[in-house]
């Protein structure tokens, strides 16, 4: 039985995990830093100087993006669900994470003769995603009317042409190849700070808006007749929480790539959790969100490999995406075989 | 006595894409009544409720809501006004009793709002009078078929409006489930003075539980009064397509309507 108590500490629980996940992911690295360091360096107290430019330059925007990204997709896929009415969706079926890639590998392929083409690729998958996430929401608007099926469905098909394109770009071009890899799998490796200023503006619009949407969200679970009988105009409504999920989502991708399972595995999480009610699955999912990419992420960090790609020869941490697909999946399914039976 | 009708459609005519399904009807509500439509299959039942709530706009003519067009109010007014229970509701699986409940104070509150403790009285009292509430916290998805459908009920009470539409509320309940929910309807009708509408296909229960029956076909009204003199062995052919014996309970004096064949025999 689900009792509001229970909930309340489960989000307790989620939420101290969370901070406890963070201070492990900030003292993790070449150098361990004990936790007590780490915060005491965090609060502009450090018993090292060099822990403060370790924690607060080196690794702090690496956690924050963590924490950040795992709230949008955990948000974005529990949005999702809601207006496309199956457990099944998540982030990547807002064409928004193709729709990224493809601008990339474009952007990739081209040498466009500019001068730091890495620094503006972030920007150009930000444009590449909220162009998918517009072509699928207009593409499956059919006389003003967004029919969730039809969302599913176009969302597969914008997703398989764009996929596709992708492809035939990546074959026809050295450069994309090698650049576009830690993309199509999502990666936190790297992260400075002005990749969390380019992520923060959509975290902080989107991730309240996304919160404060619980009630009208709860109203669109209902079947069509009955949400509008309780007076709400269901495709606008329905519009605006595609467009959240979908802004939340390329906010994420424009930082870290395509992360897959997140945005499935937290809102799902939430559901076998706290039930259906979207004022706490979706707190709940943010919160899943951040506590998976964290611990994805720290095991991503410990792990390396040199990958054999042409442009490289350093070794690097695993893809934060690649972890959370591996460890992620067969956790996802023991929770689904546990929850419908 | 409030002598402005809760609702009323005036010449409405009103369909889906090209096919008319109202043909100019014309229909007011008493307050604090229950009033049952009949009609055959398509004959334009549910498009009478769903034009009622503007969930269908009229084509032409005009649905008056407390006696104001009802053009002119926004769709959580009218949801404060009126509650609509459709044909085949569903919510998601998990969502308890309690959560679905107070949805019906979504038109209350805000986009964004809490329903503060006016809005908390009223799910309780709804979760009190449908005898739902220990049941409160199991999901909806759980519950038997009788139980679910007062669970419904009961959001559509905490919605808070004095005019209930029912659109075949007792389809796939068992004999009894259908007399509890019809029993809980007539008693809120009786203690809330609550006007209510149901569209019923049993018409034994149409003349237990209306006061007035209005029989609908091909989109417009046919016959229109009490139970007793609206259902006749002459509308029961010409509007149903069979025979059927009509005689009045010698202990109840209640109107019974007994179909008994196609009549093609």
């Amino acid at each position: 039985m689900r009792s509001a108590r229970s909930f309340t500490a489960l989000t307790l629980l989620a939420a101290i995990a969370a901070a406890a996940l963070f201070i492990l992911h900030l003292g993790l690295g070449t150098v361990w830093i004990p936790p007590d360091r780490v915060v005491l360096a965090l609060l502009d107290r450090p018993t090292d100087p060099t822990d403060l430019t370790i924690v607060r330059e080196l690794r702090l925007p690496r956690a924050i993006l963590g924490l950040l990204v795992g709230c949008m997709l955990g948000l974005s896929g529990a949005l999702l669900q809601v207006v496309m009415r199956n457990r099944l969706a998540e982030p990547g079926l807002t064409g928004v994470s193709t729709g990224g890639i493809f601008a990339a590998v474009l952007f990739l392929a081209g040498t466009w003769g500019l001068p730091h083409p890495g620094r503006l690729l972030p920007f150009v998958v930000l444009a590449g995603a909220l162009a998918g996430g517009a072509v699928v929401l207009v593409a499956s608007s059919f006389r003003g009317r967004i029919d969730p099926l039809r969302l599913i469905l176009t969302a597969v098909i914008v997703n398989a042409v764009l996929g596709s394109l992708t492809s035939i770009v990546m074959l026809n071009s050295r450069q994309a190849l090698g650049g576009i890899l830690s993309w199509l799998i999502g990666s936190l490796n790297g992260r400075v700070w002005d990749d969390v200023w380019l992520a923060l503006p959509w975290a902080a619009v989107g991730i309240p808006a996304a919160l404060l949407a619980a009630r009208p969200a709860n109203v669109l679970q209902l079947d069509d007749e009955s949400g509008r009988a309780l007076g709400l105009p269901l495709q606008p409504a329905r519009v605006a929480l595609f467009g959240l999920a979908a802004v939340l989502a390329a906010g994420a991708v424009s930082v870290s790539g395509a992360i897959a399972f997140v945005g499935l595995m937290a809102p799902n999480a939430a559901r076998v959790i706290a039930g259906a009610d979207a004022r706490r699955v979706l707190p709940l999912a943010a919160l899943i969100g951040c506590v998976l990419l964290l611990a994805a992420d720290l095991v991503a960090q410990s792990l390396s490999i040199k990958p054999p790609i042409p442009s490289s020869s350093a070794r690097v941490g695993l893809p934060v995406g690649a972890v959370l697909a591996v460890f992620g999946a067969p956790l996802l399914i023991i929770l689904i075989r546990r929850s419908i039976r | 006595m409030n002598d402005v009708e809760p609702l009323r459609l005036a010449e409405v005519s009103a369909g889906y894409g090209r096919r008319m399904v109202l043909d100019g009807l014309d229909l007011g509500l008493q307050q604090g009544t229950i009033t049952a439509i009949v009609g055959p299959n398509g004959s334009g039942k549910s498009t009478v409720i769903r034009a009622m709530a503007r969930l269908l706009p009229a084509r032409s003519g005009v649905v008056l809501l407390d006696g104001h067009d009802i053009r002119s109010f926004g769709s959580r007014d009218i949801a404060r006004l009126v509650s609509v229970l459709p044909q085949s509701p569903s919510s998601p699986p998990g969502l308890t009793v309690r959560e679905l409940v107070e949805l019906g104070r979504f038109p209350h509150t805000g986009l964004f709002g809490r329903f503060g403790a006016e809005g908390a009285l009223a799910v309780e009292s709804a979760l009190t009078l449908t005898e739902l509430s220990d049941f409160a916290e199991r999901p909806v998805d759980e519950l038997s078929g009788g139980e679910r459908q007062r669970a419904w009920v009961a959001l559509a009470l905490a919605q808070g409006a004095s005019t209930l539409l029912l659109d075949e509320p007792t389809t796939f309940l068992d004999v009894r489930h259908q007399f509890e929910v019809l029993d809980l309807v007539a008693s809120l009708c009786a203690s809330r003075g609550m006007t209510v509408v149901m569209v019923l296909h049993d018409l034994v229960h149409a003349a237990n539980y209306a006061d007035r029956v209005v029989v609908v076909d091909g989109g417009r009204i046919v016959a229109d009064g009490a139970p007793s003199e609206v259902l006749t062995v002459g509308l029961m052919r010409t509007v149903f397509g069979v025979a059927a014996k009509i005689f009045t309970d010698a202990e109840s004096g209640r109107t019974i309507c007994l179909p008994i064949s196609t009549g093609r025999s």
